[in-house]
């Protein structure tokens, strides 16, 4: 037989070989078939000897899904955008602080936003759960925008702060030193979005905390009203001000904690001004009693008092006075030109979620608690699940092939049947590690799913090609063999259309289930079952 | 032959109103079981956490079964023991407050901790509006599912009486586990709801092999009925001992998704044996011999 002859015999059989390979060595060398950096990185070192990826399911970690709570009014008409597209943004500005000063409900800083998309729209979002739809509207009114409470409004709030929601929290994860974290959006039927936020080491209550700290930062001045005693607020930098950050460190100034920050260069000068205009450069200088604990801060003084409040998401952390190191460059107008201080917190921990927040930037909206979805599972009880994955799996299989060689009774027949199933499932552990696809409980189901759909048809192709004696020729075997896939195109056909919802849906934990089965029965028509064919083939044409 | 042989069965002895009374009163019990659940409980099928809404908890601990429910405020919906090797005073506990963070600490508080491991070693919340959505979006994933199954169905056989026989078979398939659900309890999860999905691919299978075999070759009825039957029999006998083997193991291990999909699917499958040979071939029979075809 010569070599084309060979191919155009064998050719089937060679796929198969040429894509188990390929998936061996996706599967067991390291870095696999696309080495990337991240493997080299030092996160995959482990004593996985394998180049699969796990889930939360088989690896441990927590994910927390919620939706976003706020209200939108999109595309209002606010006559901030002109014929030309030119963006009128004091207009915006405006319509924001109408929110905020209205009569009809109160706002917390960050509540209330107006933004205008990349195609031009406008839209109004608040961020609580305390305003009604009509109250939204009439408050909007006063800024002269008319919407109608229940057809321009609606819940939840647009793309575009989902979408920081996401970047904050992923740089929140980073930040807080949790390697592996990820965060994204879920759409529900219905067109409700869920942020889901996953990480390893990390358990529900921690990850909860870290998701329901806004991080909004302000410094505010507290100073002197009067000679009478009555003392002030007022916010002279926002977190959004601050360009860098440093990593916290113990004060130079007795007890607590500091987190040095420098100041953006068009900030600064604003704030230089303020502080000289308050005081706190001059007679305020050093003047402050107040500082922080457990508690926050306790107002209870005598004497007028020039501090300076660290405030995160509208609570007073801690309180410091103006020194002179930075009292004096201030004075003389020259800290603009290198404006970096220090920010107070009373403790190591809160000094870290400081410095967080300040790195990660503010979420711009809260997330719903009492919508949300938790699961969390120990390393340890991951470990077992990897476990008892491989026992169900290995006894699955196990069945299947005893079922097998019972029915058959012929070797021939059999061992050729349980190797081609295995070869599927090889394949598509190949195909996972390949892409990266992280495992978890749904996808060993799918796999053991695919040995059973696999098998099945399988012995649809034996007994087909087996039928009416003996196989004696090669044409008799083509025809039969053509015979039994019409059978099995029909049979993998209706498996895809029963799964694909599930693959496109989002229902939790089934998508990957859905997925691989999809693959595993893709594979297997394509792939492993016309070998199987060839395989036989030879065994029983004794050729 | 081997060991396992398909029984032959002698379809020539029975009528076709015999063959399908068998399958269709099968599918009326199942329907008024449903429907009964349905009246009085609002639902047809006992809906489990991720439709529900609940907490689960997989603690470790030496305390007793009975020490675990009452260190809890809230009385437990169900505690079950994990029985696996190297596993020991493991016990999933579920829940139907959604309050996971009280829960967890009443756990860690009241109950003995095992050696050096932490009590709670998994935890799992549902809210009840996210368990809602997740209703409606299995609900469709399986009406889209059947339907396309269906469709699929008469675009492979063109001709009323074979294609309905199949959508019939295959709606009964499903039907029948979820009354079985019903009757022994268990409730409806992600899991169940993707064994269900499952079985409407998986029974098809047999269904179309039967069909094929009758319509499309020639030949005496009765001998190509057999030799479907002995390559259906034998597929669906060795997928439903896979499924056996894994719903077992993993109800013994606590990995509660693999468990519903291999027991709904084991049910399915053994509904879809007695559907398949005895209301598909009824309809196929009838439809040979007396159907509109001549």
């Amino acid at each position: 037989m010569g070599p084309i002859s060979f191919v155009k015999e064998y050719w089937r059989l060679m796929l198969l070989l040429v894509f188990v390979s390929f998936a061996l060595v996706a599967l067991f060398i390291p870095g696999g078939i696309m080495a990337d950096d991240s493997y080299v990185d030092g996160e995959s070192v482990n004593d996985n000897p394998t180049n699969l990826e796990y889930g939360l399911g088989l690896d441990g970690g927590t994910r927390i899904s919620a939706p976003v709570v706020g209200m939108t009014a999109e595309n209002i008409d606010a006559g901030a955008v002109d014929d030309d597209g030119q963006v009128d943004r004091e207009r915006l500005n405006e319509i924001e602080s109408t929110l905020y000063d209205n009569d009809e409900f109160e706002l917390e800083t960050g509540d209330a936003r107006v933004s205008i998309d990349d195609d031009g729209n406008v839209h109004a979002e608040v961020f609580t759960d305390e305003v009604t739809e009509e109250q939204f509207a009439a408050a909007l009114a006063e800024a002269g925008v008319e919407v109608d409470p229940d057809e321009d409004i609606r819940d939840g709030v647009t793309a575009e702060t989902r979408n920081q929601m996401i970047e904050t929290i992923q740089s929140k994860i980073n930040e807080a030193g949790l390697d592996g974290g990820d965060a994204y959006e879920s759409e529900q039927l219905g067109g409700q979005h869920y942020i889901v936020t996953e990480v390893p080491d990390m358990d529900p209550d921690e990850l909860r905390n870290l998701l329901s700290e806004r991080g909004i930062v302000e410094v505010v001045a507290y100073y002197p009203e009067d000679d009478a005693g009555n003392h002030t607020n007022q916010t002279v930098l926002e977190g959004g001000d601050i360009a860098t950050v440093d990593p916290p460190q113990t004060s130079e100034r007795g007890g607590g904690y500091e987190v040095p920050v420098e100041v953006y260069s068009n900030a600064a000068p604003e704030f230089q001004d303020n502080m000289n205009e308050l005081g706190f450069t001059g007679e305020g200088q050093g003047m402050c009693q107040l500082s922080g604990g457990e508690d926050g801060v306790n107002f209870d003084h005598d004497g007028p008092q020039y501090c300076l409040l660290t405030v995160v998401d509208g609570e007073v952390i801690d309180a410091h006075s103006m020194g002179d190191n930075l009292a004096r460059p201030m004075a003389e107008g020259t800290w603009s030109s290198d404006p970096s201080f220090v920010m107070g917190a009373p403790d190591q921990q809160q000094a870290q979620g400081l410095s967080v927040s300040l790195q990660a930037g503010a979420m711009p909206a809260p997330l719903d608690f009492s919508q949300e979805q938790t699961y969390s599972l120990s390393p340890a009880l991951a470990d077992q699940f990897k476990l008892y994955s491989l026992l169900i799996g290995g006894l699955s299989v196990l069945t299947v092939s005893g079922m097998v060689f019972l029915r058959y009774r012929d070797v021939r027949v059999a061992s050729p049947m349980i190797l081609t199933a295995m070869a599927e499932v090889v394949i598509l552990l190949g195909f996972a590690a390949l892409i990266r696809m992280p495992l978890d409980l749904s996808h060993v189901a799918g796999f053991i799913a695919v040995v059973g759909t696999g098998v099945d048809d399988l012995i649809i192709i034996a007994d087909e090609v087996m039928d009416e004696g003996d196989v004696s020729s090669q044409r008799v075997f083509e025809s039969r063999f053509r015979k039994a896939f019409w059978i099995i195109g029909a049979a993998a056909a209706t498996t895809i259309i029963a799964m694909s919802p599930l693959a496109v849906l989002s229902l939790g934990d089934l998508r990957g289930f859905a997925i691989i089965t999809i693959l595993g029965v893709l594979i297997g028509v394509l792939i492993t079952r016309p070998a199987y064919g060839d395989i036989l083939q030879r065994l029983l044409t004794d050729k | 032959m081997g060991y396992f042989d398909v029984p032959e069965f002698d379809y020539t002895r029975y009528s076709n109103r015999q063959l399908a009374a068998v399958p269709l009163a099968v599918l009326a019990v199942a329907l008024l079981v449903l429907t009964g659940s349905f009246l009085a409980t609002g639902a047809p099928v006992q809906l489990g956490m991720d439709f529900a809404g609940g907490s689960e908890l997989t603690i470790q601990t030496t305390s007793s079964e009975e020490e675990i429910v009452q260190a809890f405020d809230e009385e437990p919906e169900s505690v079950q023991a994990v029985t696996a090797p190297d596993t020991e005073n493991q016990y999933i506990v579920q829940f139907t407050s959604t309050d996971l963070s009280s829960l967890s600490e009443q756990a860690e508080a009241n109950l003995a901790q095992d050696g050096d491991t932490a009590v709670v070693q998994e935890e799992r919340t549902v809210s009840e509006s996210f368990g809602e959505q997740t209703q409606q979006t299995a609900l469709l994933g399986i009406a889209v599912a059947f339907l396309g199954m269906s469709v699929l169905a008469f675009l492979l056989f063109r001709t009323f009486v074979p294609s309905i026989a199949i959508v019939l078979s295959a709606f009964s398939d499903i039907v029948i586990p979820l009354a079985f659900m019903t009757i022994t309890g268990i409730s409806l999860s992600l899991g169940t709801v993707a064994a269900l999905l499952m079985l409407i691919g998986y029974s098809v299978d047999s269904d179309i092999l039967l069909n094929n075999q009758i319509l499309r070759r020639q030949g005496d009825f009765y001998e190509s009925t057999l030799q479907a039957t002995r390559t259906g029999v034998t597929m669906t006998v060795t997928s439903m001992a896979a499924m056996l083997v894994m719903g077992v193991s993993a109800w013994l291990f606590g990995v509660e998704l693999l468990a519903s999909i291999g027991i709904i699917l084991f049910v399915g499958l053994a509904a879809d044996l007695m559907n398949t040979y005895m209301l598909n071939l009824s309809l196929l029979r009838w439809y040979k011999f007396h159907g509109v075809r001549s």
